[in-house]
């Protein structure tokens, strides 16, 4: 079963200014996203993240995320919590420098050597993690904070697969009155189901942004989308088992 | 300083996604570590917003003094949110307007121009600094 | 306000306003009545800008110089130049005629760019010779849209 397209995960780094550790998840964050893992990556800038950046926000609902904080204080996995949902990895340098013996960094502004050194652990660390959230390493989960989805077979044979042939399936939905084809709405369905959410209005309103990723969707036209997508979803939960 | 007098608090929005961030961040340094340590004070931004006493201490009865990267305005917004007075707030994006010969570059690293306009960014900043302390009967450095 | 498509690529949200043509370059024309009395050469005046996509993609506008008021501009002529942060972006003008009007936000602000592309970001009104076979080379909104996903996605890849 093919996996929803151009999965990838987010990162979102305290920056925190007051001690070098905040400096380090910084430069460590910058370094996954341009060196080690840009194809697989997105930034998740965490000022506009609080400030209400719906983008940043709405990615990091539904997309895995990883916080990288600095100290105890895990502002970038509190903040990513409070405003989306509990990150899928975190990475604490202050805890990473303490287990991997590391020295302690210093300077906020120009970082020592045990600063850099802390820097290319905590970007590998975060490498690692991303593999791990997208499937590409087997093996064990460090520090992992929730369970990843997994797309199961459904009961029923998908309808089809998207004419780009891609192999993402598509499903055929009425939207008022009117026959329309989504992409990627099965296995849309399936990791919303396998991540335990109920048939209801709330649940019909995140289908629907997930759906928007990958279907173009007038304004004006989402109330019915939303409708749909309560209906269809509640008949495709109805069909399958209650999770384990 | 006489003792208990408040330092102005500085938070710079840090942004990660542009090289504007950075600039705030390196503006931010140079206020509190380099030109005025007696009279400032770096609040990080995401303490005060999730609640952090020691950051809502700061600010409480405090100026305080934002700089955002970009028109987007987060360290603005979420100061004033999370009940602090912003005294002055500003805009690198607006610096750059009036010194557009320093045109920052690089987010994990600033060149050269980038720092020249953290430089100057600081230097403003360092006025209001100044003008704040005064008003709370301090003294320049 | 108009209406919009929007297309979702990472965190990245793209509205293309539905009331608008656009060229190739996502430069979007908007075609208003004109306000000059027949006899004077009334002629339709149309509205330009850029659309989310491409001020997304260019970044925060730092300066914006847009060709002066009285300028005549051939259909794909630079009508403006913008600088961000990333580059220096002329921009086609989608529109043949002769510039009547220019957003004076562009002098001083010209972020709204960013802030409302569609509506307080408009770059000029051009009062247009040849409409209608202007229109007949640029993209609706649709067509624009398809552009858009195809290029936001091959972008994406090439991270």
């Amino acid at each position: 079963m093919p996996d929803l397209p151009k999965k990838k995960v987010g990162i979102v780094a305290c920056s925190g200014e007051e001690l070098p550790e905040g400096t380090v998840t910084r430069l460590a964050a910058l370094k996954v996203l341009e060196q080690l893992r840009p194809a697989d990556t997105v930034t998740i800038c965490l000022p506009l993240f609080l400030a209400g950046g719906e983008g940043d926000r709405a990615f990091a609902r539904f997309y895995p995320t990883v916080a990288v904080d600095g100290c105890d204080k895990r502002c970038a996995a509190r903040a990513t919590e409070m405003y989306s949902g509990k990150p899928a990895a975190s990475v604490v340098v202050s805890d990473l420098v303490a287990e991997d013996g590391m020295g302690q960094p210093e300077g906020k502004r120009r970082l020592n050597d045990a600063g850099q050194q802390a820097v290319e652990a905590t970007a590998e660390r975060v490498a690692d993690l991303v593999d791990m959230l997208l499937g590409k390493t087997a093996g064990q989960r460090a520090e992992v904070l929730a369970e990843s989805v997994e797309v199961s077979e459904p009961e029923e044979a998908v309808q089809a697969t998207c004419a780009c042939g891609s192999g993402i399936p598509i499903q055929e939905v009425a939207v008022d009155g009117r026959v329309v084809t989504l992409i990627a709405l099965p296995l849309i369905f399936q990791q919303f189901h396998q991540a335990g959410k109920m048939p209801g209005e709330e649940t019909a309103r995140e289908l629907l942004e997930v759906v928007k990723i990958y279907n173009p969707i007038l304004q004006e036209e989402e109330e019915d989308y939303a409708k749909t997508l309560r209906r269809e979803y509640a008949a495709f939960s109805e069909k399958q088992e209650v999770p384990a | 300083m006489s003792e208990g007098r408040r330092k102005v608090v500085i938070v710079p929005c840090s942004g990660i996604g542009k090289t504007y961030g950075t600039v705030s961040r390196e503006a931010a340094y140079e206020v509190t570590e380099d030109m005025r340590p007696a009279q400032a004070q770096l609040v990080a931004l995401s303490l005060l917003v999730l609640g952090d006493e020691e950051a809502r201490a700061a600010v409480a009865g405090s100026p305080a003094v934002t700089i955002d990267g970009c028109k987007l305005a987060c360290a603005t917004k979420m100061v004033e949110e999370s009940g602090g007075t912003v005294a002055r707030d500003f805009a690198v994006l607006d610096v750059y307007r009036r010194h557009r010969q320093f045109k920052p570059q690089g987010i994990a690293e600033l060149n050269e121009a980038g720092h020249e306009l953290a430089r100057v960014l600081a230097e403003e900043i360092v006025a209001v600094v100044d003008s704040l302390s005064r008003d709370n009967g301090g003294e320049d450095a | 306000m108009p209406e919009f498509l929007e297309l979702t690529v990472d965190k990245f949200i793209f509205k293309v306003a539905t009331d608008c043509y656009y060229n190739s370059e996502g430069v979007w024309a908007q075609a208003e009545a004109s306000p000059l009395p027949l006899g004077e050469g009334a002629g339709v005046r149309v509205r330009i800008g850029l659309s989310d996509f491409l001020q997304q993609r260019s970044g925060d506008v730092a300066f914006a110089e847009v060709q002066p008021e009285g300028t005549v501009l051939a259909f794909g002529d630079e009508v403006a130049v913008i600088e961000t942060i990333k580059a220096d972006i002329s921009l086609a003008s989608p529109v043949t005629g002769r510039i009547v009007e220019v957003n004076p936000a562009m002098e001083m602000a010209p972020e709204v760019i960013n802030q409302d592309p569609y509506g307080e970001g408009w770059l000029a009104v051009i009062e247009a010779s040849a409409w209608e076979s202007d229109r007949a080379r640029l993209l609706d909104p649709q067509a624009y849209f398809l552009e858009m996903r195809q290029e936001a996605e091959e972008e994406a890849k090439r991270l």
